[in-house]
Protein backbone atom coordinates (compact mmCIF):
# COMPACT_ATOMS: atom_id res chain seq x y z
CA UNK A 1 0.00 0.00 0.00
CA UNK A 2 2.45 3.04 -1.07
CA UNK A 3 0.02 5.75 -1.00
CA UNK A 4 -3.56 5.92 0.58
CA UNK A 5 -4.39 9.50 0.29
CA UNK A 6 -3.39 10.00 -3.28
CA UNK A 7 -4.73 13.27 -4.63
CA UNK A 8 -4.28 14.60 -8.23
CA UNK A 9 -2.51 18.13 -8.40
CA UNK A 10 -5.61 19.63 -10.04
CA UNK A 11 -7.79 18.41 -6.86
CA UNK A 12 -4.75 19.43 -4.48
CA UNK A 13 -4.90 23.01 -6.02
CA UNK A 14 -7.98 23.82 -5.76
CA UNK A 15 -7.71 21.90 -2.44
CA UNK A 16 -5.37 24.34 -1.43
CA UNK A 17 -6.85 27.60 -3.39
CA UNK A 18 -10.40 26.67 -1.00
CA UNK A 19 -8.19 26.30 2.35
CA UNK A 20 -6.41 29.89 1.77
CA UNK A 21 -9.79 31.99 0.73
CA UNK A 22 -11.50 30.15 3.90
CA UNK A 23 -8.97 30.92 6.52
CA UNK A 24 -8.30 34.40 5.14
CA UNK A 25 -12.03 34.92 5.44
CA UNK A 26 -11.88 33.62 9.36
CA UNK A 27 -8.21 35.44 9.86
CA UNK A 28 -10.67 38.98 8.20
CA UNK A 29 -13.47 37.59 11.16
CA UNK A 30 -11.67 37.10 13.89
CA UNK A 31 -9.59 40.60 13.35
CA UNK A 32 -12.75 43.14 12.18
CA UNK A 33 -15.38 41.49 14.16
CA UNK A 34 -15.98 44.12 17.39
CA UNK A 35 -15.31 42.01 20.90
CA UNK A 36 -18.79 42.87 21.74
CA UNK A 37 -21.01 41.55 18.86
CA UNK A 38 -22.91 38.79 19.86
CA UNK A 39 -22.53 39.79 23.21
CA UNK A 40 -26.39 39.93 23.38
CA UNK A 41 -27.19 38.86 19.96
CA UNK A 42 -26.07 39.27 16.02
CA UNK A 43 -25.33 43.00 16.88
CA UNK A 44 -22.77 44.70 18.65
CA UNK A 45 -23.42 44.90 22.53
CA UNK A 46 -21.57 47.87 22.73
CA UNK A 47 -23.89 49.70 20.65
CA UNK A 48 -25.85 50.02 23.99
CA UNK A 49 -23.63 51.85 26.24
CA UNK A 50 -23.00 53.96 22.92
CA UNK A 51 -26.58 54.64 22.96
CA UNK A 52 -27.36 55.54 26.43
CA UNK A 53 -24.00 57.92 26.74
CA UNK A 54 -25.70 60.92 25.99
CA UNK A 55 -26.79 63.38 28.48
CA UNK A 56 -30.90 64.41 29.11
CA UNK A 57 -32.48 67.55 28.08
CA UNK A 58 -35.17 66.85 30.34
CA UNK A 59 -34.30 66.86 33.86
CA UNK A 60 -37.58 64.62 34.81
CA UNK A 61 -40.04 66.13 37.82
CA UNK A 62 -37.74 64.11 40.86
CA UNK A 63 -34.87 66.54 40.06
CA UNK A 64 -36.98 69.65 39.74
CA UNK A 65 -38.53 69.23 43.17
CA UNK A 66 -35.40 68.00 44.81
CA UNK A 67 -34.87 71.81 45.26
CA UNK A 68 -38.06 73.45 44.69
CA UNK A 69 -39.90 71.27 47.10
CA UNK A 70 -42.14 74.29 48.33
CA UNK A 71 -43.51 73.87 44.41
CA UNK A 72 -44.03 70.05 44.51
CA UNK A 73 -46.00 70.16 47.42
CA UNK A 74 -48.31 73.05 46.66
CA UNK A 75 -48.70 70.50 43.40
CA UNK A 76 -49.98 67.91 45.47
CA UNK A 77 -53.90 67.38 45.84
CA UNK A 78 -54.77 69.73 43.41
CA UNK A 79 -55.86 68.82 39.41
CA UNK A 80 -51.73 69.16 38.43
CA UNK A 81 -50.68 67.21 40.98
CA UNK A 82 -49.43 64.41 37.96
CA UNK A 83 -48.21 67.42 35.77
CA UNK A 84 -44.34 67.31 34.86
CA UNK A 85 -42.84 70.74 35.73
CA UNK A 86 -40.96 70.62 32.62
CA UNK A 87 -44.44 70.63 30.76
CA UNK A 88 -44.83 74.21 31.28
CA UNK A 89 -41.63 74.96 32.49
CA UNK A 90 -39.61 73.84 28.98
CA UNK A 91 -36.59 71.69 29.71
CA UNK A 92 -34.60 72.04 32.44
CA UNK A 93 -31.59 69.51 32.67
CA UNK A 94 -29.55 72.57 31.57
CA UNK A 95 -30.96 74.35 34.25
CA UNK A 96 -30.44 71.81 37.05
CA UNK A 97 -26.73 70.98 35.86
CA UNK A 98 -25.56 74.71 36.17
CA UNK A 99 -28.25 76.99 38.41
CA UNK A 100 -26.89 79.90 36.30
CA UNK A 101 -29.08 78.51 33.26
CA UNK A 102 -32.63 80.30 33.66
CA UNK A 103 -35.29 78.06 32.43
CA UNK A 104 -37.48 79.73 29.94
CA UNK A 105 -39.93 82.73 31.05
CA UNK A 106 -43.77 81.75 30.38
CA UNK A 107 -46.27 83.50 28.86
CA UNK A 108 -49.60 82.11 29.12
CA UNK A 109 -49.70 79.97 25.65
CA UNK A 110 -49.24 76.79 27.73
CA UNK A 111 -52.28 77.27 29.42
CA UNK A 112 -54.50 77.84 26.26
CA UNK A 113 -51.82 74.44 24.87
CA UNK A 114 -53.95 72.08 26.36
CA UNK A 115 -57.08 73.78 28.07
CA UNK A 116 -58.20 75.54 24.73
CA UNK A 117 -61.86 74.31 23.86
CA UNK A 118 -60.86 71.21 20.74
CA UNK A 119 -63.62 69.25 19.43
CA UNK A 120 -61.03 65.61 19.26
CA UNK A 121 -59.85 66.20 23.31
CA UNK A 122 -61.84 64.19 25.47
CA UNK A 123 -65.03 65.58 27.38
CA UNK A 124 -63.63 64.87 30.89
CA UNK A 125 -60.89 67.45 29.93
CA UNK A 126 -61.39 70.96 31.03
CA UNK A 127 -61.41 73.12 28.48
CA UNK A 128 -62.16 77.03 27.58
CA UNK A 129 -62.38 79.04 24.12
CA UNK A 130 -60.07 82.03 24.97
CA UNK A 131 -61.47 84.34 22.73
CA UNK A 132 -65.00 83.82 24.78
CA UNK A 133 -63.91 83.03 28.45
CA UNK A 134 -62.35 86.49 30.23
CA UNK A 135 -60.56 87.72 26.52
CA UNK A 136 -57.99 90.20 28.08
CA UNK A 137 -57.11 89.26 31.53
CA UNK A 138 -54.20 86.97 32.81
CA UNK A 139 -54.84 83.20 33.36
CA UNK A 140 -52.96 84.07 36.53
CA UNK A 141 -55.93 86.83 37.62
CA UNK A 142 -58.42 84.18 38.56
CA UNK A 143 -55.97 80.59 38.49
CA UNK A 144 -53.12 79.83 40.49
CA UNK A 145 -51.48 76.94 37.86
CA UNK A 146 -49.90 75.19 41.02
CA UNK A 147 -52.85 74.82 42.89
CA UNK A 148 -56.11 75.69 39.96
CA UNK A 149 -58.84 74.47 42.89
CA UNK A 150 -57.45 77.80 44.89
CA UNK A 151 -59.06 80.92 44.09
CA UNK A 152 -56.89 83.92 44.11
CA UNK B 1 7.64 7.51 -1.15
CA UNK B 2 8.44 9.16 2.09
CA UNK B 3 6.95 7.28 5.07
CA UNK B 4 4.17 9.04 6.46
CA UNK B 5 5.70 8.98 10.06
CA UNK B 6 9.04 10.09 8.94
CA UNK B 7 11.08 12.50 11.54
CA UNK B 8 10.55 15.10 8.92
CA UNK B 9 7.15 15.02 8.58
CA UNK B 10 6.76 14.90 12.54
CA UNK B 11 9.00 17.77 12.94
CA UNK B 12 6.98 19.53 10.61
CA UNK B 13 3.79 19.12 12.51
CA UNK B 14 5.39 19.70 16.05
CA UNK B 15 6.83 23.15 14.17
CA UNK B 16 3.29 23.94 13.28
CA UNK B 17 1.41 23.60 16.42
CA UNK B 18 4.02 25.11 17.96
CA UNK B 19 3.76 28.65 15.88
CA UNK B 20 0.10 28.31 16.68
CA UNK B 21 0.22 28.18 19.84
CA UNK B 22 2.69 30.93 20.28
CA UNK B 23 0.91 33.10 17.32
CA UNK B 24 -2.49 33.22 19.68
CA UNK B 25 -1.10 35.18 22.37
CA UNK B 26 -0.06 37.80 19.66
CA UNK B 27 -3.42 37.32 17.65
CA UNK B 28 -4.65 38.42 20.75
CA UNK B 29 -2.51 41.48 21.41
CA UNK B 30 -3.42 42.38 17.49
CA UNK B 31 -6.79 41.78 17.38
CA UNK B 32 -7.18 44.31 20.10
CA UNK B 33 -5.36 47.08 18.52
CA UNK B 34 -7.43 46.66 15.54
CA UNK B 35 -10.66 46.91 17.00
CA UNK B 36 -9.42 49.85 19.56
CA UNK B 37 -8.87 51.54 16.19
CA UNK B 38 -12.74 50.24 14.75
CA UNK B 39 -14.83 50.42 17.15
CA UNK B 40 -13.99 52.23 20.47
CA UNK B 41 -17.03 51.14 23.43
CA UNK B 42 -18.48 53.28 26.03
CA UNK B 43 -18.41 53.37 29.23
CA UNK B 44 -19.48 50.91 31.59
CA UNK B 45 -22.50 52.08 33.66
CA UNK B 46 -23.53 49.40 35.83
CA UNK B 47 -27.25 48.85 33.73
CA UNK B 48 -27.60 45.30 32.72
CA UNK B 49 -30.02 45.04 29.57
CA UNK B 50 -30.91 41.84 30.44
CA UNK B 51 -32.75 42.73 34.05
CA UNK B 52 -35.11 44.89 32.45
CA UNK B 53 -38.07 44.96 30.32
CA UNK B 54 -39.32 48.34 29.08
CA UNK B 55 -42.77 48.70 27.55
CA UNK B 56 -45.15 51.40 26.61
CA UNK B 57 -48.51 51.47 26.81
CA UNK B 58 -50.61 54.16 25.29
CA UNK B 59 -54.71 55.22 26.74
CA UNK B 60 -56.30 57.27 23.69
CA UNK B 61 -58.94 58.21 26.25
CA UNK B 62 -56.42 60.56 28.06
CA UNK B 63 -54.72 61.89 25.37
CA UNK B 64 -56.23 65.86 24.78
CA UNK B 65 -53.52 66.49 21.65
CA UNK B 66 -51.41 68.82 23.20
CA UNK B 67 -48.33 68.34 21.49
CA UNK B 68 -46.22 68.19 24.46
CA UNK B 69 -44.70 64.89 23.74
CA UNK B 70 -43.52 65.17 19.98
CA UNK B 71 -42.24 68.61 21.03
CA UNK B 72 -40.37 67.01 24.14
CA UNK B 73 -38.90 64.42 21.68
CA UNK B 74 -37.83 66.54 18.93
CA UNK B 75 -35.49 68.44 21.88
CA UNK B 76 -34.73 66.09 23.99
CA UNK B 77 -33.12 63.48 20.79
CA UNK B 78 -31.97 66.72 18.55
CA UNK B 79 -33.99 65.28 15.76
CA UNK B 80 -33.57 67.22 12.36
CA UNK B 81 -35.84 69.70 11.66
CA UNK B 82 -38.46 69.57 8.86
CA UNK B 83 -40.86 66.51 8.73
CA UNK B 84 -39.05 64.21 10.90
CA UNK B 85 -40.39 62.57 13.87
CA UNK B 86 -39.86 59.84 16.22
CA UNK B 87 -42.99 60.29 17.92
CA UNK B 88 -46.08 62.04 16.76
CA UNK B 89 -49.87 62.34 16.81
CA UNK B 90 -52.12 61.77 14.48
CA UNK B 91 -56.04 62.76 14.89
CA UNK B 92 -58.60 60.64 13.44
CA UNK B 93 -62.12 62.08 12.78
CA UNK B 94 -64.34 59.41 11.93
CA UNK B 95 -67.87 61.21 9.99
CA UNK B 96 -71.49 60.15 10.31
CA UNK B 97 -72.50 58.16 7.96
CA UNK B 98 -74.42 59.25 4.84
CA UNK B 99 -78.65 59.41 5.66
CA UNK B 100 -79.34 56.52 3.69
CA UNK B 101 -76.11 54.86 2.82
CA UNK B 102 -76.71 51.89 4.72
CA UNK B 103 -73.27 52.09 6.74
CA UNK B 104 -72.69 52.02 10.31
CA UNK B 105 -69.52 54.68 10.02
CA UNK B 106 -68.43 57.57 7.25
CA UNK B 107 -65.48 58.15 6.54
CA UNK B 108 -62.12 58.31 8.06
CA UNK B 109 -59.79 61.63 7.90
CA UNK B 110 -56.48 61.52 9.79
CA UNK B 111 -54.32 63.92 9.66
CA UNK B 112 -50.47 65.16 11.90
CA UNK B 113 -49.85 68.90 11.10
CA UNK B 114 -46.06 69.11 11.94
CA UNK B 115 -46.29 65.78 13.58
CA UNK B 116 -49.31 67.23 16.38
CA UNK B 117 -46.17 69.38 17.66
CA UNK B 118 -47.95 72.64 17.84
CA UNK B 119 -51.19 71.32 18.52
CA UNK B 120 -54.13 71.45 16.79
CA UNK B 121 -57.26 73.34 15.10
CA UNK B 122 -60.44 72.00 15.55
CA UNK B 123 -61.28 69.32 12.72
CA UNK B 124 -61.91 70.76 9.73
CA UNK B 125 -65.18 68.23 8.98
CA UNK B 126 -68.09 70.33 10.33
CA UNK B 127 -69.00 69.66 13.91
CA UNK B 128 -72.37 67.73 13.26
CA UNK B 129 -70.76 65.42 10.90
CA UNK B 130 -68.39 63.75 13.33
CA UNK B 131 -68.88 61.03 14.78
CA UNK B 132 -66.09 59.99 16.66
CA UNK B 133 -62.82 62.09 17.10
CA UNK B 134 -59.49 61.87 19.21
CA UNK B 135 -55.98 61.25 18.98
CA UNK B 136 -53.78 58.39 18.47
CA UNK B 137 -49.78 59.27 19.83
CA UNK B 138 -48.03 57.08 17.37
CA UNK B 139 -44.02 55.86 18.13
CA UNK B 140 -41.95 52.69 17.20
CA UNK B 141 -44.60 50.35 18.43
CA UNK B 142 -41.47 47.77 19.79
CA UNK B 143 -42.41 44.71 18.14
CA UNK B 144 -41.33 41.46 19.29
CA UNK B 145 -41.14 40.10 15.47
CA UNK B 146 -39.74 43.64 14.30
CA UNK B 147 -39.96 43.98 10.29
CA UNK B 148 -37.32 46.26 10.26
CA UNK B 149 -34.95 44.01 11.96
CA UNK B 150 -35.24 41.21 9.26
CA UNK B 151 -34.56 43.32 6.44
CA UNK B 152 -31.27 45.06 8.08
CA UNK B 153 -28.72 44.09 5.66
CA UNK B 154 -25.68 44.72 7.87
CA UNK B 155 -27.11 43.94 11.19
CA UNK B 156 -27.05 47.37 12.73
CA UNK B 157 -30.49 47.38 13.81
CA UNK B 158 -31.71 44.83 16.81
CA UNK B 159 -33.78 44.12 19.62
CA UNK B 160 -32.17 45.15 22.49
CA UNK B 161 -32.45 42.50 25.83
CA UNK B 162 -34.32 45.41 27.29
CA UNK B 163 -37.26 46.00 24.62
CA UNK B 164 -35.98 48.44 22.64
CA UNK B 165 -35.58 48.56 19.00
CA UNK B 166 -32.11 49.81 18.10
CA UNK B 167 -29.80 51.18 15.50
CA UNK B 168 -26.28 51.12 15.63
CA UNK B 169 -25.28 53.91 14.17
CA UNK B 170 -21.64 52.82 13.51
CA UNK B 171 -23.04 49.87 11.50
CA UNK B 172 -25.99 51.90 9.55
CA UNK B 173 -25.13 51.94 5.77
CA UNK B 174 -28.26 54.12 5.55
CA UNK B 175 -29.86 51.90 2.99
CA UNK B 176 -33.36 52.37 3.98
CA UNK B 177 -34.94 49.04 3.73
CA UNK B 178 -35.54 49.31 7.16
CA UNK B 179 -37.67 52.52 6.63
CA UNK B 180 -39.76 50.65 3.96
CA UNK B 181 -40.40 47.57 6.27
CA UNK B 182 -41.83 49.44 9.23
CA UNK B 183 -45.16 49.26 9.12
CA UNK B 184 -45.96 52.34 11.28
CA UNK B 185 -43.77 54.32 9.56
CA UNK B 186 -41.85 54.51 12.32
CA UNK B 187 -38.23 55.60 11.13
CA UNK B 188 -36.68 58.08 8.93
CA UNK B 189 -33.49 58.56 6.82
CA UNK B 190 -31.33 61.62 8.88
CA UNK B 191 -30.50 63.94 6.71
CA UNK B 192 -27.71 65.21 9.35
CA UNK B 193 -25.83 61.62 9.77
CA UNK B 194 -27.83 59.70 6.36
CA UNK B 195 -28.24 57.19 8.65
CA UNK B 196 -31.70 55.49 10.08
CA UNK B 197 -32.91 56.83 13.21
CA UNK B 198 -36.22 56.10 15.35
CA UNK B 199 -37.37 56.39 18.48
CA UNK B 200 -34.96 54.41 21.03
CA UNK B 201 -37.42 54.14 23.73
CA UNK B 202 -35.14 57.62 25.00
CA UNK B 203 -32.49 54.65 25.80
CA UNK B 204 -30.31 57.22 27.21
CA UNK B 205 -32.73 58.73 29.93
CA UNK B 206 -34.34 54.66 30.36
CA UNK B 207 -30.65 53.63 31.35
CA UNK B 208 -30.11 56.07 33.65
CA UNK B 209 -33.27 55.61 35.68
CA UNK B 210 -35.75 58.31 33.90
CA UNK B 211 -39.00 57.72 32.07
CA UNK B 212 -38.58 58.78 28.28
CA UNK B 213 -38.95 62.23 27.73
CA UNK B 214 -42.66 62.00 26.06
CA UNK B 215 -43.75 59.60 28.90
CA UNK B 216 -42.37 62.30 31.32
CA UNK B 217 -44.07 65.74 29.93
CA UNK B 218 -47.39 63.73 29.05
CA UNK B 219 -49.97 66.18 31.05
CA UNK B 220 -52.38 63.41 31.03
CA UNK B 221 -50.39 59.93 31.65
CA UNK B 222 -51.89 59.07 28.40
CA UNK B 223 -48.47 57.59 28.22
CA UNK B 224 -47.81 54.97 30.83
CA UNK B 225 -44.17 53.42 31.04
CA UNK B 226 -42.99 50.65 33.14
CA UNK B 227 -40.18 47.67 33.79
CA UNK B 228 -42.27 44.74 33.07
CA UNK B 229 -39.28 42.86 34.36
CA UNK B 230 -39.61 44.82 38.46
CA UNK B 231 -42.92 46.35 38.16
CA UNK B 232 -44.71 45.83 41.71
CA UNK B 233 -48.58 45.13 40.82
CA UNK B 234 -49.49 49.04 41.66
CA UNK B 235 -46.94 50.29 38.95
CA UNK B 236 -48.87 52.25 36.51
CA UNK B 237 -47.93 49.50 33.48
CA UNK B 238 -49.78 47.08 35.61
CA UNK B 239 -52.90 49.05 36.53
CA UNK B 240 -53.17 50.22 32.81
CA UNK B 241 -52.83 46.53 31.88
CA UNK B 242 -55.20 45.37 34.26
CA UNK B 243 -58.02 48.03 33.93
CA UNK B 244 -57.89 48.58 30.39
CA UNK B 245 -59.08 46.33 27.46
CA UNK B 246 -56.00 46.36 24.80
CA UNK B 247 -55.49 46.39 21.09
CA UNK B 248 -52.45 46.65 19.60
CA UNK B 249 -52.03 48.33 15.78
CA UNK B 250 -52.32 46.32 12.64
CA UNK B 251 -52.49 43.03 14.30
CA UNK B 252 -52.78 41.12 11.02
CA UNK B 253 -49.32 41.25 10.41
CA UNK B 254 -48.66 39.53 12.95
CA UNK B 255 -45.59 42.19 14.26
CA UNK B 256 -46.54 41.66 17.69
CA UNK B 257 -46.53 44.75 19.04
CA UNK B 258 -45.49 45.47 22.78
CA UNK B 259 -46.84 48.78 22.71
CA UNK B 260 -50.42 48.69 23.21
CA UNK B 261 -53.55 50.99 22.99
CA UNK B 262 -56.18 51.86 24.89
CA UNK B 263 -59.42 52.92 23.66
CA UNK B 264 -58.82 53.45 19.91
CA UNK B 265 -61.32 52.33 16.91
CA UNK B 266 -60.95 50.06 14.62
CA UNK B 267 -60.31 52.81 12.24
CA UNK B 268 -56.55 53.62 13.62
CA UNK B 269 -53.72 52.05 11.57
Amino acid sequence: MPHRFHLPPQVLRIVLLAAGIVSSYLVARYFLTPPSFRQYGFYRGAALLELGDREPVYAGRKECVSCHDEAGAKLAGHEHKNLSCEACHGPGQAHAANLDVKPVALNFSHCVRCHEANLSRPKWHKQIVSKEHYPGSKCTECHRPHSPNEVP
Amino acid sequence: MSNPYSRRTLLSVLGTALTGVLAAPLARTAKAAVTNVLASTGAADGYDPTQHKWVMGIDVNNCIGCGLCAEACKRENHVPEGPYYRTWIERYTITKPKPGSGNARGETVVESPMGGMNGFKDPKVPKDEILHSFFVPKLCNLCEHSPCVQVCPVGATFDSPDGAVLIDPKYCIGCGFCIQACPYGCRFLSPKTHTAEKCTLCYHRTTKGLKPACVEICPTQARVFGDLKNAEPDDPIRKFYRNNKLQALKPHLGTEPRVMYAGIDKEVR
